[in-house]
């Protein structure tokens, strides 16, 4: 009887967790009018996300607050973009999202449609410089629902069109090569490069090309590093996104001889063996070494000082020519696809509630133009950086400057400011430094030589669906065990296995890729 | 003349016994390397110079003088990373604190047998740690007791591991009775009981658990990364995600962030520097640690 007691007693508490658990907040008056500054929180992406945060003294917090009458309570978002998604979903679970925050476009989506987000479409009026300078139609359209309304301000985030093919062009010369043109040439190259000694040290330890596996929503398996081998089958990227022919490139035949052609390049041992293995910093750390002379590498990281010395010390003598990505067979090149790189900066909707957009976009234009745009993007001029003979920002006072270990705190919100396509800011950034042997070299110059170069718009690509896991595994790992040799490359098993794809998932993955596409005005 | 005939008895090892001590040796031996290995390499290569151009394997037989500190002269001179120090090692003291200081009183009123609605309240523990809520109405829990941007955040939501009580429990229950009667009958009420009989008896089990509850606070990224909005809260796992991240993530900021030190000798130096706290306690708790997890093994 007693224990029966306890038991009841016990059920009823548990269930009454349940009656009281309610918040007290519901139903809570307006918020009475503000008095003092506007209180905004925001998240960012640092620019720099090992070094400190922004200084609790930056001086833009003070004149933020004395000209426009805002307290900035700005905090970093994590460095890994899968870490930041899982963050802005935890607190829009919660109805805890910041006032103003930055958000990839598939979360932005799922906040979006869940009415979290604030409908912006009559801000931008708001934003004459920064809309001018960063919002055209591809942007606005990039956060347009079905509804035709905007619900965020896409900026870029990323230099586009910012690698190429690099070959080692001393060795070119030791060999009595040019440059290829053509795959054949290119193979040729590859040949070379491999087996007659480039380096002149008499042993065979060099190889023609070298990579690593890098994939991303638009660059499936084997990945960017092997694009511009993809690009000359016309095969380059996830997506085809032409009208005509839209649908993913692993569907078509010449994505077959794109891998009868890299098996013929692993066979013959002409490329890194540890092409599978390397991660970013092995792969890097190889081409300074003077392991390989063929790859595909991003500017800032081939070209800038910081970045070069080691190759340079190693080799004072060495060099490398930016090239034009190798005609195939069916006269198709290409370095790769090219994407925008957006990311989306929304108002919540509970900060647009409470009146806090036009201080929002006030701030945010602030740091489009003028002193706010200079402030985040070199921090504060006489201290970090002054004009230099060029016309363009130079960092003044060593570790204090903006590309000195303190200095860089004072810029981590320079993504909000820049739009990472002009000279003024891209020459302070990659300034002019000089080799061991005396010749001038500059990211910058490597940069315009890369954007050059073909590529292949594949803008919107980027945020088509992506595959499940399980069909991401599916095809990964069976082309990996066809360029291994562990499944025999022959046209038939490659038609089963994309049968077999298709059959997981693929198909169905493709015609959603391909309706979205459409219905986003993606496709060209 | 007795101590002298013990002092002379040797033992004689057959050919099975010294086949299996071979065999034995061996096998430990190989896996020590394989354990040490990596770690050398990290270590080596935390002290690798800017401008070492050969192998990994090459530069773990780098001598010692060719060795550079570069490296750790710019974490340790990094401020950020001191702040990151300083919240981990806060967040491990008052977090194994807590956690014991929960944990133990739970355990121990399990383990008494005439405790009522015993069995109850072990249903009500158990239940959580078979189905786990998951983030997000953690999440609104801890945003709603306005936990957020406080290290409490961190551990708190965790402080009691039901898997850790469960051991300790079990461990309480191994403790003879008669001790709780004799302390009753001699006086002492439960809390006395506990803290001057049975807790006495429990260094081993409490070392234990510590150390688990200290392993899980120090190396957790999660919560962390969840709760904590301010950058001057987040602790070492956070900066050195941060950190391993930052040859993909910022290439296109040129300059380094730590000076002259190359970016794999700034990895390297800070995942050893954020094992240095576990790698000294451990040598201090290594003899509670066999005893105390031996102790707890019969659950349930």
């Amino acid at each position: 009887m007693k224990k029966t007691a306890i038991v009841v007693l016990a059920v009823m508490l548990l269930l009454a967790q349940s009656v009281f658990a309610n918040g007290a907040q519901e139903g809570a008056a307006a918020p009475a009018a503000q008095s003092g500054p506007v209180h905004i929180e925001m998240w960012y992406n640092a620019t720099q996300t090992e070094v400190g945060p922004l200084p609790n003294d930056w001086v833009g917090y003070q004149i933020l607050k004395d000209k426009f009458n805002i307290d900035l309570e700005a905090s970093s978002l994590p460095s890994a973009y899968g870490d930041q998604d899982m963050k802005i979903q935890a607190a829009a679970a919660a109805d805890q999202l910041p006032d103003f925050f930055c958000a990839s476009r598939e979360v932005w989506l799922r906040l979006a449609q869940n009415g979290m987000l604030a409908d912006v479409t009559d801000l931008y009026a708001k934003m004459p410089n920064r809309t001018r300078i960063m919002f055209d139609e591809g942007a606005i359209a990039y956060t347009t629902l079905d509804d035709g309304r905007s619900y965020g301000f896409a900026t870029p985030s990323a230099i586009s069109k910012n690698e190429g093919l690099l070959i080692r062009e001393d060795w070119l010369n030791k060999l009595g090569l040019k440059v290829p043109t053509t795959l054949d040439e290119l193979y040729d190259v590859l040949y070379a490069f491999r087996n007659n000694d480039p380096d002149g040290n008499g042993k065979k330890d060099t190889y023609g090309y070298g990579a690593f596996v890098e994939t991303n929503t638009y660059e499936a398996y084997p990945g960017r590093r092997f694009e511009p081998l993809m690009g000359a089958f016309g095969v380059e990227g996830t997506w085809d996104m032409h009208k005509a022919s839209a649908g993913l490139q692993i569907h078509k035949p010449e994505f077959y001889d794109f891998l009868v052609f890299l098996k013929k390049v692993i066979d013959n041992d002409l490329i890194d063996p540890n092409w599978m293995a390397y991660k970013k910093d092995d792969f890097r750390a190889a081409w300074k070494q003077g392991k390989f002379g063929v790859f595909r590498e991003q500017n800032s990281a081939y070209a800038s000082q910081n970045n070069f010395t080691p190759f340079d010390t190693n080799f004072p003598d060495g060099g490398f020519v930016i090239v034009e990505p190798p005609v195939g067979p069916n006269g198709k090149k290409s370095i790769g696809p090219s994407v925008r790189g957006l990311r989306i900066w929304c108002i919540s909707q509970k900060a647009f509630e409470e009146g806090k957009a036009d201080k929002i976009c006030e701030m945010f234009e602030w740091m489009a133009d003028g002193e706010g745009y200079e402030l985040c993007g070199w921090g504060i001029k006489g201290e970090q950086w002054e004009i230099g003979p060029n016309g363009v920002p130079v960092s003044i006072n060593g570790e204090k400057g903006f590309d000195g270990p303190i200095g860089q705190t004072y810029i981590q919100l320079r993504s909000m400011a820049f739009n990472y396509g002009s000279d003024y800011e891209l020459v302070s950034r990659y300034p002019v430094w000089t080799r061991k042997n005396g010749k001038q070299q500059s990211a910058l110059w490597a940069l315009r030589e890369m954007q050059e170069k073909t590529w292949t718009n594949a803008a919107g690509s980027e945020a088509l669906p992506v595959p499940s896991t399980d069909l991401k595994t599916y095809y990964e790992q069976g082309i990996a065990e066809f360029l291994t040799g562990k499944k025999e490359l022959t046209e038939a098993n490659w038609k089963a296995f994309v049968e077999q794809f298709d059959k997981l998932g693929g198909k169905a993955w493709e015609e959603e890729g391909v309706a979205k596409a459409k219905a986003n005005g993606f496709l060209y | 003349m007795a101590k002298k005939k013990k002092e002379s008895v040797a033992v004689r090892l057959t050919a099975a016994d010294k086949g299996f001590n071979i065999t034995v040796n061996t096998l430990m031996t190989f896996l020590l390397v394989i354990i040490v290995i990596p770690l050398w390499c990290t270590i080596t290569m935390s002290f690798r110079p800017n401008d070492y151009l050969g192998s990994y394997i090459q530069g773990m037989f780098m001598a010692p003088w060719h060795w550079s500190f570069s490296a750790y002269h710019a974490l340790l001179g990094n401020n950020g990373f001191l702040i990151a120090f300083s919240n981990s090692l806060k967040i491990l003291v008052f977090g194994v604190a807590t956690a014991l200081f929960l944990t133990i009183p739970l355990a121990y009123g399990l383990s008494v047998k005439d405790l009522r609605g015993r069995s109850i309240i072990s249903i009500f523990i158990i239940i959580p740690y078979v189905f786990n809520v998951g983030v997000v109405p953690t999440y609104i829990l801890v945003a709603k007791l306005g936990l957020r941007n406080h290290l409490f955040s961190v551990f708190a939501p965790v402080a009691i591991s039901t898997y850790n009580c469960l051991i300790m429990r079990a461990f309480f229950e191994g403790i003879p009775n008669d001790l709780r009667e004799s302390a009753s009958i001699d006086g002492c009420n439960d809390i006395q009981t506990m803290f001057k009989i049975i807790l006495p008896l429990s260094k081993a089990i409490i070392m234990t658990i510590g150390l688990y509850y200290g392993v899980q606070f120090w190396n957790d990224y999660f919560r962390p990364m969840l709760y904590l909005d301010k950058d001057y809260l987040r602790p070492l796992p956070i900066l050195l995600r941060n950190i391993l991240l930052a040859a993909g993530m910022n290439e296109f900021v040129e300059a380094n962030a730590f000076g002259n030190a190359s970016i794999e000798s700034i990895k390297a130096a800070s995942v050893f520097m954020s094992a240095i706290p576990m790698v000294i306690a451990y040598p201090f708790i290594q003899k509670y640690f066999t005893k105390g997890t031996l102790a707890g093994s019969v659950k349930g």
